[in-house]
């Protein structure tokens, strides 16, 4: 118990040092962006660092209607994924537009480019090489990376136009020309690379609420009967979310407003610092309307459980009543 | 009409009659009529932690004897128990792809129960709140509703001396009445148990599955299983490259459904349909055979009894005809002998006749 206490103590120490330590570097950073800006950093490979995903197509377009264009940053790919093969599946580093239209055509098994970037559940080949997309691999990611399960083991972001926006984010610098041509495919390799440059170079990560803006204990005690209230230490768990995730692209990539942490447990309501109670929509007793609403005992339960078990969290066991809240003084029973 | 031939047509009659009955009952209305707003329960088993609160309920609400080991021991749910006439619920670990899972069994209050259709003094009925109901008051003790029920849930009062029933989980009836939800589901910390029409829980079932890509197995186990229950089970997918599955298990790998104890191949129709033909013809058999073989005894009876009226008319004219004919003769004697001869020949001919009958009647009729 004793060596527990000065761990916790050594953590939290640990957890000052190092968000004075991230601020720190927060500010080295944007001096030394501004320092070497419109370059980016070469890929070992030889590939360009970051290129601009055209929807190129076979019919013709003449008013270039089409999705906007997502920037691609192979650098920070090529630095995670070591096989090459993982994305060029067939072996030969092309574009995936080579063989993925915007139509499909038949060296791409006629699989359009939207799917090859979106599809998720994709059935395993019997020989050679299973390929990924965007999607299914980033989502492969938050199903199996500790630090990302909890939380994505009980929600699915919703899939709106502020999600498509993360990656189809191209610079609004962008002419309609150059949007015409690179759906034809003549846009020249410079230009593709200048404007996935500039648009990597102007994305700043986004800073996610600091820990010391919430609450440090929270009670929870609205139901307290058999069990007192448990007592909630809500800025450690928070500080523990931020740190999992603190240096990493992808969880800084698409955790881009300040408050999407919170909207684990501050589910289904606008971000906000002020978010509603749980009891504001969980009812006491199951609601007869929303029979699929978890009742408040069953909504507190679910988070914490479904998130601990996302990260593999091995105490308190879920039957472990007592560890969180203490059994109320008995009468006689 | 020859006797054989007679018997042949009412013979063939007979089982005529009884393969029509047989026909009726099996397109009859003998099937549980579908309540539309009947309640249910589904069971997300990827919510349940084994904390058995659902069973500590359960035995409060029902006024149930004490177990030997209480429920805060969790251990009992290592071993696979089943529901007893004393335990109407168990929580149960299986093991699915090597991970822990855990299962509440109950009685699953099936749409068309198999208990009510192998209960021949109508002990089971499915009630419209979606409960099947045990009356217990005209049970004989026969147990036919434990070996018809697919998922083996009700027990028996062995130790009872006097009267001894049939007991299962009753979906707290007596709750619902109240407005109330059934013990384990208001005991249950997780919404691992979620109480709503059949027909809302299947949508929410659904819901769900669509919310958390390649969480559940998509089927919903009651949905259509036994022809369809009121409580439902949804069950976790989980994936067989993250747990190592020991080699006995290797069979049931990738079917998480049997590793979790729920069997897949109990159909989708109700259990009742493979018995309700055979059955539903008794009572028309026991109804119908007396009369068609009763009326047949009656015809032949009746035959018989016209015959021997008939027969005894015929007598009774030849015994008029001889009395005639001895009138006549003993009147010509008298006109030609004198009366004293025809009173000795009167009485001659009729103690002749009446020794002639009183031997006629000994040899007598079959009878």
């Amino acid at each position: 118990m004793q060596k527990d206490k000065h761990m916790r103590n050594g953590t939290s120490l640990l957890l000052l040092a190092a968000i004075a330590l991230a601020g720190a570097a927060c500010l080295t950073a944007l001096g030394a962006g501004t320092a070497n800006a419109a370059a980016l950093e070469p890929t070992d490979s030889g590939a360009p660092s970051a290129i601009v995903m055209f929807p190129v197509g076979d019919k013709p377009n003449p008013k270039g209607a089409a999705m906007k264009p997502a920037v691609f940053n192979h650098l920070n790919h090529e630095k995670k994924i070591e096989n090459c093969e993982t994305c060029h599946h067939t072996g030969d580093p092309v574009a995936c537009s080579t063989c993925h239209t915007v139509e499909g055509k038949a060296e791409g098994n006629f699989i359009t480019l939207e799917r090859a970037m979106h599809a998720t559940n994709i059935a395993k080949r019997a020989k050679g090489n299973t390929p990924v997309s965007c999607v299914s691999c980033h989502e492969q990611q938050t199903k199996e990376r500790r630090e990302c399960a909890g939380c994505h083991a009980i929600v699915t972001p919703k899939r709106d136009s502020a999600w498509c926006a993360t990656c189809h984010n191209v610079t609004p610098s962008m002419t309609p020309e150059q949007m015409q041509k690179g759906i034809n495919g003549t846009l020249l390799p410079g230009d593709n690379e200048a404007l996935a440059a500039e648009t990597v170079l102007a994305q700043k990560p986004v800073t996610p609420v600091s820990p010391m803006l919430a609450p440090l204990k929270v009670v929870i005690d609205s139901l307290a009967d058999k069990y007192e209230g448990s007592n909630f230490t809500h800025r450690r768990h928070l500080t523990s979310l931020i740190e999992g995730i603190k240096d990493d692209k992808l969880a800084q990539a698409f955790h881009n407003q300040p408050e999407l942490l919170c909207a684990t447990c501050h589910h289904r309501s606008p971000l906000s610092l002020t978010p509603p109670k749980c009891g504001s929509c969980h009812a006491k007793e199951i609601d007869k309307v929303n029979p699929g609403r978890p009742n408040l005992m069953a909504a507190y339960h679910l988070q914490c459980m479904g998130c601990h078990k996302g990260m593999n969290v091995a105490r308190p066991r879920d039957t472990d009543c007592t560890t969180c809240h203490k059994a109320a003084p008995k009468s006689a029973d | 009409m020859k006797r054989r031939t007679f018997l042949t047509i009412l013979g063939s009659a007979g089982v005529v009659s009884a393969l029509g009955t047989a026909k009726v009952a099996q397109a009859g209305p003998h099937t549980f009529p579908y309540y539309a707003d009947s309640y249910g329960v589904l069971h997300d088993t990827t919510r349940c932690i084994g904390c058995r609160k659902c069973e500590e309920a359960c035995n409060k609400v029902n006024h149930l004897p004490k177990p030997k080991k209480p429920f805060s021991d969790l251990t009992v749910c290592d071993t696979t128990r089943r529901t007893s006439e004393y335990q109407w619920t168990v929580v149960n670990k299986y093991k699915v792809n090597g991970k822990d899972v855990f299962r509440k069994l109950q009685c699953f209050h099936c749409n068309d129960p198999a208990c009510a259709s192998a209960c021949f003094a109508k002990c089971f009925s499915k009630h419209p709140n979606g409960a099947v109901h045990y009356d217990g008051s005209q049970c004989v003790g026969c147990r036919y509703c434990m070996i018809a029920c697919p998922f083996y849930v009700p027990g028996f009062q062995y130790d009872e001396a006097f009267d001894p029933l049939v007991q299962k989980c009753t979906f707290c009836e007596p709750l619902l009445q109240e407005g109330k939800l059934p013990g384990c589901v208001q005991a249950c910390p997780k919404d691992a148990l979620t109480f709503g029409r059949r027909s809302d829980l299947l949508r929410v079932a659904r819901a769900r599955m669509a919310d958390n890509p390649g969480k559940y197995v998509n089927y919903i186990y009651g949905e259509t299983d036994a022809g369809g229950t009121a409580w439902m089970v949804l069950s976790p997918a989980v994936g067989q490259a993250a747990a190592a599955i020991p080699a006995d298990d290797a069979p049931l790998a990738g079917d998480e459904l049997k590793q979790l104890g729920l069997n897949t191949h109990l159909g989708n129709r109700p259990m009742g349909e493979l018995t309700y033909g055979a059955l539903g013809a008794v009572p028309m058999i026991v109804a119908f055979w007396p009369v068609l073989f009763g009326g047949a005894y009656a015809i032949s009876k009746r035959r018989e009894a016209m015959y021997k009226a008939e027969k005894d008319e015929k007598i009774k004219e030849a015994h008029e005809d001889v009395a005639a004919a001895v009138d006549a003769a003993v009147r010509k004697i008298e006109e030609t002998q004198g009366p004293g001869a025809a009173d000795t020949a009167r009485r001659a001919m009729t103690e002749a006749l009446k020794a002639r009958e009183t031997e006629c009647k000994c040899h007598g009729e079959d009878k």
